[in-house]
């Protein structure tokens, strides 16, 4: 570093096309996972949440051999395992782990299967990395507008359910009561989370995406139990984490080992990481515990 | 002229015309088809050649054994493959069922190339074949010693068929002295070195997509210009390795006007043998470079 700013962002940077369908594709995505991550924290479904960037590995794989954006097989296989993990019995505390484990590694078998297909009979030789660790620069720009179009869906569907939503996340019993239709809230809800998944693995990738999702809303949610501020940094925190991921993977092209670049997901996950980190520590364990309440949440 | 082509891993086709009063017909396994197919023409009627990799729509890069590979291997009297860590699952069978009496071409070896080579398709390359047939003849004549004229007159044979191959490179050099290209891949790369066209996409670019890992947005914004801005005169993308990313190149590169070449990895089949196949390549490209028009399938 020459100790100028020059060295922060490399040449061309703010010019480069597909730094900025980076930027625009991370930049939403990254709102739309702070927003639904917030619920998935608190409704404790961050098993769920993962499984399902998992399972999307199998709709990813499948979108390569009938040649569409991964992004269709990410939406489809994640609202098809949704579906299932739902009629199975997501709802029931005891049963939830196990229906989404259950479905979990049937859908991991049948990526391993398509994965394999994709390498050795289509001629696709990055489906692999792609899916599982990302592609964002080399996303394409004319997908820009379904990205957009599937991150209304998933924040509307938050935004639209907001107080039956908080409610029977916070106490279903409670919302129950009150005449809270719950289960249809709870369906309402994995929808959203599967296709901010979907969106989340496309930027950083299948396995990688659940850091997104759920490491800034859980950050936020030590920082304040009222939902909606929590959602709202929660969203600037993944921003910033998938914007500073891009520009570093943009400038470690002239990292060693030389002339390549480091691949975007693991900057973006190693900074939600040390957020998280950084939140914990200056915290303290003492006020993290508990749920939010209905009172404060919904101020 | 032989015929028969190489064909599947699991299967396998004799050149000749069965057990001939010369004594049993040599066993050869080829790692790729285009050894596989210049073996056959160098051991003519005693050989019955098998090649693993032959399949035009799939990637060699991934390539998985499967256990009728490891088959013929064991059973073969000579192996041949090209190295520098394209085929390296053919050392591994090969390591699997030893044996001293079978004959290995390595033809990274036999040119003497480091491992570091960066760019493993050797094919493409014309010096390569002439050295490939040559030992080839030397081994089959250690393996049948009473027919070494017959495979030495082979060697001759082929060699002389790439002359027009050779005199198509040599045409193209002179008529279009550096042309400037860009590709997706090295797969060609020799080839447009020896036709004295200039590859302006960077090695780091396609080294990451022949890895099948992202190349860097600094490589990508690149090569989008050498389109744009009308830099090259023909965009040479390999036809069995694509993805999202280099269709947009090739829209890129048509919406630009600028002709496009698929060339191929492994030989097509039917219908060609090496010499022919490398001089369509050629062809493609002088076409491209003449008349503008692209060659997506040979």
């Amino acid at each position: 570093m020459a100790g100028s700013l020059a060295p922060v962002f490399e040449p061309g940077f703010f010019s480069s096309s597909p730094v900025h369908v980076a930027l625009i594709v991370g930049g939403v995505v990254a709102i739309v996972s702070g927003v639904v991550g917030t619920f998935t924290v608190m409704r404790g479904q961050a098993f769920a949440g993962h499984s399902l960037a998992d399972i999307g590995t199998a709709g990813g794989s499948a979108a390569f051999l009938v040649g569409v954006s991964p992004l269709y097989g990410f939406v489809t296989m994640n609202l098809i395992a949704a579906g299932a993990m739902e009629l199975i019995g997501i709802r029931r505390p005891r049963g939830r782990d196990l229906a989404t484990g259950i479905v979990l590694g049937a859908a991991l078998g049948l990526a391993a299967l398509f994965l394999y297909l994709d390498t050795t009979h289509s001629s696709t030789t990055g489906a692999t990395i792609n899916v599982l660790f990302g592609s964002i620069f080399e996303f394409p720009s004319s997908l820009v507008p379904v990205i957009a179009t599937f991150s209304v869906v998933a924040t509307g569907i938050v935004l639209l359910s907001y107080r039956p939503l908080l409610l029977s996340s916070l106490s279903p019993d409670l919302a129950a009561a009150r005449g809270v239709p719950v289960r249809l809230v709870g369906i309402g809800y994995l929808v959203s989370l599967a296709v901010a998944v979907s969106l989340s693995a496309v930027t950083i990738g299948a396995i990688l995406s659940t850091a997104l999702l759920i490491g800034p809303a859980a950050a936020a949610l030590r920082i304040t139990k009222r939902a909606p501020l929590a959602m709202a940094i929660a969203a600037a925190a993944g921003v910033a984490a998938t914007w500073l991921g891009i520009l570093l993977a943009y400038d470690s092209y002239d990292w060693a080992p030389g002339h390549r670049g480091w691949p975007v997901s693991f900057f973006v996950v190693t900074l939600v990481f040390a957020f998280y980190l950084v939140i914990h520590m200056s915290i303290g364990r003492s006020h993290g515990h508990g749920h939010p309440s209905v009172g404060t949440g919904a101020a | 002229m032989i015929g028969s082509l190489a064909l599947g891993a699991c299967s396998s086709t004799s050149s000749g015309h069965g057990i001939t009063t010369n004594g049993r017909i040599i066993r050869v396994v080829a790692a790729e088809n285009e050894y596989g197919n210049v073996a056959a023409q160098i051991g003519g009627k005693y050989v019955n050649v098998t090649s693993v990799e032959n399949n035009p729509n799939t990637d060699p890069h991934s390539y998985e054994v499967s256990p009728g590979v490891a088959r013929a291997v064991s059973a073969a009297q000579l192996v041949i493959q090209n190295g520098v860590g394209y085929d390296a699952f053919m050392t591994k069978i090969e390591s699997a069922s030893a044996n001293s009496k079978r004959q290995v071409i390595d033809v990274q070896n036999l040119l003497r190339l480091p491992d570091s080579t960066p760019n493993p398709h050797l094919w493409y390359d014309p010096k390569t074949m002439p050295k490939v047939a040559n030992s080839l003849a030397a081994d089959f004549a250690t393996l049948q010693p009473t027919n070494a004229s017959y495979f030495k007159t082979n060697a001759a044979t082929f060699i002389a068929s790439l002359q027009p191959w050779l005199a198509a490179i040599a045409r193209f050099k002179a008529t279009y002295p550096n042309t400037p290209v860009a590709t997706t891949e090295p797969v060609a790369d020799y080839m447009l070195e020896a036709s004295g066209a200039h590859n302006l996409t960077p090695f780091g670019f396609q080294a990451d997509i022949m890895n099948g890992v992202d190349p860097s947005p600094q490589d990508v914004t690149l090569q989008t210009g050498l389109f744009a801005d009308h830099k090259v005169k023909v965009f040479v993308y390999n036809q069995q390795v694509t993805d999202s990313l280099t269709g947009t190149f090739i829209t890129a590169a048509k919406k630009a006007g600028i002709p496009v070449i698929g060339v191929y990895e492994t030989m097509p089949v039917p219908g060609f043998n090496y010499q022919s196949w490398m001089l369509a390549e050629v062809e493609a490209l002088q076409k491209a470079v003449a008349d503008k028009i692209s060659t997506v399938k040979l």
